[in-house]
């Protein structure tokens, strides 16, 4: 790929002498992986910059959540009934702070009204478990698309045919409703123990995310692996006697970087909406902050009109992390795929 | 054809008895005690927890179980409670203890709202969708086209249950620009109100699912327009306007149905946020509402009735995509 571009630059530089002839046809022959062809458009595509600085902006401070929160002294867990009491009026308003008073340091976005939970601590938890429910889903997803992929794309027969049908009966079920069978079931088994709850809750996310995710990057991996099975080097492979397992790790993996890389960036968003969406619904995760979860109660408590900024933190949360996350999928996309790389 | 109509309804038919064996295998195993769920405040002595096990069969062994429920779905069957018996008619899908109700008859009272927001925003996208994806073909490159492009793109990128909680908050609630969201039965009670109560959700959901088809229409008529036959309906000295609308569209068209009614059933079976965030009492949040009573029937019929959808609209758009497309053969 290197070398025939670099056959074609020639001519427009026999054409046109400049000094910089020279060293612009040795940087054109030393040769880029289309990988780093890819990340060079995409350092120089301002959207997808300006994305990613969001991006890493978000995942600091999901990581940083615990340290922030002690640094400040805020926890997003209900404190004592006492302290509840003694900091919300009898409307379930919080007296310090907004919507009521000023802006305090105290509390920079203030109490959750009712339970008097600190809403900074709410939101960086909740940027945590959007973040991070989101990374394993599409990482558990990726590898078992990858799997089945392969697999599907290699194999022949019997095999082949349940492969196809796993496919296909995983892309005719919407996940919405699997979350939904999930919910009271997982309830109905750890409902008296909050503890175990919010971790089979996370658990049923996780799965559910994952196990119905992957379908569209096996679909991908199967076409390309249909097409590169009959090419001369797996042919080549085969014939001196490389064993099936190693022809796919080893030839055919590196050439399935890019809708890997693809499907990774485009996955992440759709999970941190979907995580954010199923908490809204309430069947996400309960027990643990969540965005999702926040703008449920908020609306509840009718915060649009009493208390905006409960309502409008977790929304910016999950819009602004959402939107930088697509945005910067769809810039990765056109990098990566030949047909629209510019 | 009739060959390949056959295997495509067995094996449609197998995953839905998979499907409803899963259901009943997770529902009946799942939770630590079904029972339970039907005892009052959770708390029962073990005589009645037994009782209810019996009413409910569920002393029974679990395939047998299956069978019965199966039974009452294909043939109707009677359930027994006490000394009450109930005649469950077909489709059976279970007794509600909670609601004290028929699953199969409430659930179809609640469908023809989901029913209506599916339909209405289909109507929206369809015809919205096609006609800016046409005109965003004919002017492919120019500025027009571009800037729908980018629109789509910064649309498709916003979670779909924030456009609509946002919608609702300001359109509704705050400048009282819509009327109220709700279901009104158009033909029991009135067109009108149920006109005005659904407009919103049909508005919203519809734009949303516009962007997508904005991008498919777009993406085939483009591929049209470039065929041989559009150029000869040009060199015969037909109207650009008439080869884009009578010769183009036509082939463009087809995929657009195809994926139309693929979707057209995952849309029927997610109205789910719709219908919580417009307050509209359809069968997702039905569903939704039978969680938090732990109301294991309903939402098993729920999820079996959305998974039907899927299946017979995966046939009906193969055997649709034939009859369009002459080059498809079954």
């Amino acid at each position: 790929m290197s070398i025939s571009s670099a056959g074609l630059e020639n001519p427009a530089d026999a054409l046109e002498p400049d000094p910089s002839a020279d060293t612009a046809l040795e940087k054109a022959v030393a040769g880029r992986s289309p990988v780093q062809q890819a990340m060079e458009q995409l350092r120089r595509d301002r959207v997808a910059v300006t994305c990613a600085i969001i991006i890493v902006l978000f995942v600091v401070l999901a990581l940083l959540a615990p340290v922030i929160t002690w640094l400040w002294g805020v926890s997003w867990k209900t404190p004592s009934g006492d302290v509840v009491l003694s900091s919300t009026d009898f409307d379930g308003l919080p007296i310090v702070g907004p919507p009521k008073g000023d802006f305090t340091w105290e509390h920079p976005l203030g109490l959750s009204p009712a339970l008097a939970r600190d809403n900074l601590a709410l939101w960086l938890y909740g940027a945590r478990t959007s973040i991070g429910v989101a990374l394993v889903a599409t990482i558990a997803s990726t590898i078992i698309g990858i799997t089945v992929g392969l697999i599907g794309g290699f194999a022949r027969g019997t095999l082949e045919t349940v492969v196809n049908w796993t496919i296909n009966f995983f892309l005719s079920l919407p996940f919405i409703l699997v979350a939904l069978i999930l919910a009271p079931i997982v309830i109905g088994y750890y409902g008296s123990e909050p503890g175990k709850l919010t971790v089979a809750q996370f658990a049923s996310l996780l799965f559910v995310l994952s196990v119905f995710g992957w379908m569209p990057l096996a679909r991908l991996i199967r076409g390309e692996v249909l097409s590169l099975r009959e090419r001369e080097f797996v042919q080549a492979a085969r014939v001196i006697g490389v064993p099936t397992r190693t022809i796919l790790r080893r030839e055919l993996l590196p050439n399935l970087v890019a809708p890997i890389i693809v499907f990774f960036s485009l996955s992440m968003p759709t999970f941190v909406s979907a995580e954010a969406g199923l908490a809204y619904l309430g069947i996400g995760v309960t027990g643990y902050p969540s965005w999702g979860q926040t703008i449920n109660d908020a609306m509840a408590a009718n915060a649009f009109n009493t208390y905006p900024l409960y309502l409008w933190a977790p929304i910016l949360g999950v819009l602004a992390l959402v939107v930088a996350l697509n945005l910067l999928g769809d810039a990765v996309r056109d990098a990566f795929d030949p047909k629209t790389r510019r | 054809m009739f060959g390949y109509l056959l295997r495509r309804v067995i094996s449609g038919i197998l995953v839905l008895l998979a499907v409803s064996f899963v259901l009943f295998t997770v529902f009946a195993k799942g939770p630590a005690q079904p029972a339970l769920a039907y005892c009052s405040k959770g708390v029962c002595t073990a005589e009645q927890l037994d009782i209810i096990e019996r009413n409910l069969g569920l002393d029974q062994p679990l395939l047998q179980q299956y069978g019965t429920y199966i039974k009452g779905v294909v043939a109707g069957r009677e359930i027994n409670s006490g000394t009450l018996s109930l005649d469950c008619n077909v489709p059976c899908l279970g007794y509600s203890f909670k609601k004290f109700e028929m699953v199969t008859p409430f659930l179809l009272d609640r469908f023809p709202a989901t029913l209506s927001i599916a339909l209405g925003a289909s109507v929206v996208f369809l015809t919205v969708g096609v006609a800016v994806g046409v005109i965003s073909a004919r002017n492919r490159g120019k500025p027009l086209d571009r800037g729908l492009q980018g629109f789509t793109m910064l649309a498709t990128a916003i979670p779909y249950y924030l456009v609509a909680l946002l919608a609702f908050l300001f359109l509704v609630s705050k400048w009282g620009l819509f009327p109220t969201t709700e279901y009104v039965a158009p033909f029991a009670e009135s067109f009108s109100g149920w006109f005005k109560g659904m407009l919103l959700a049909w508005l919203v959901l519809g734009l949303f699912y516009t962007t997508a088809y904005v991008r498919y229409s777009r993406g085939s008529m483009v591929e049209a327009l470039n065929e041989d036959y559009v150029r000869t309906a040009r060199a015969k000295g037909l109207t650009d306007r008439r080869v884009a609308l009578k010769h183009a569209l036509r082939a463009a068209l087809v995929p657009v149905v195809t994926i139309f009614g693929l979707d057209f059933a995952t849309i029927l079976a997610g109205t789910i946020f719709t219908e919580r965030i417009f307050n509209i009492q359809g069968i997702g949040l039905e569903a939704l509402q039978s969680i938090g009573q732990q109301d294991l029937p309903v939402i098993s019929a729920t999820v079996l009735i959305a998974a039907t959808f899927v299946v017979v609209s995966n046939i009906v758009v193969d055997v649709a995509y034939a009859a369009l497309d002459p080059r498809v053969r079954l």
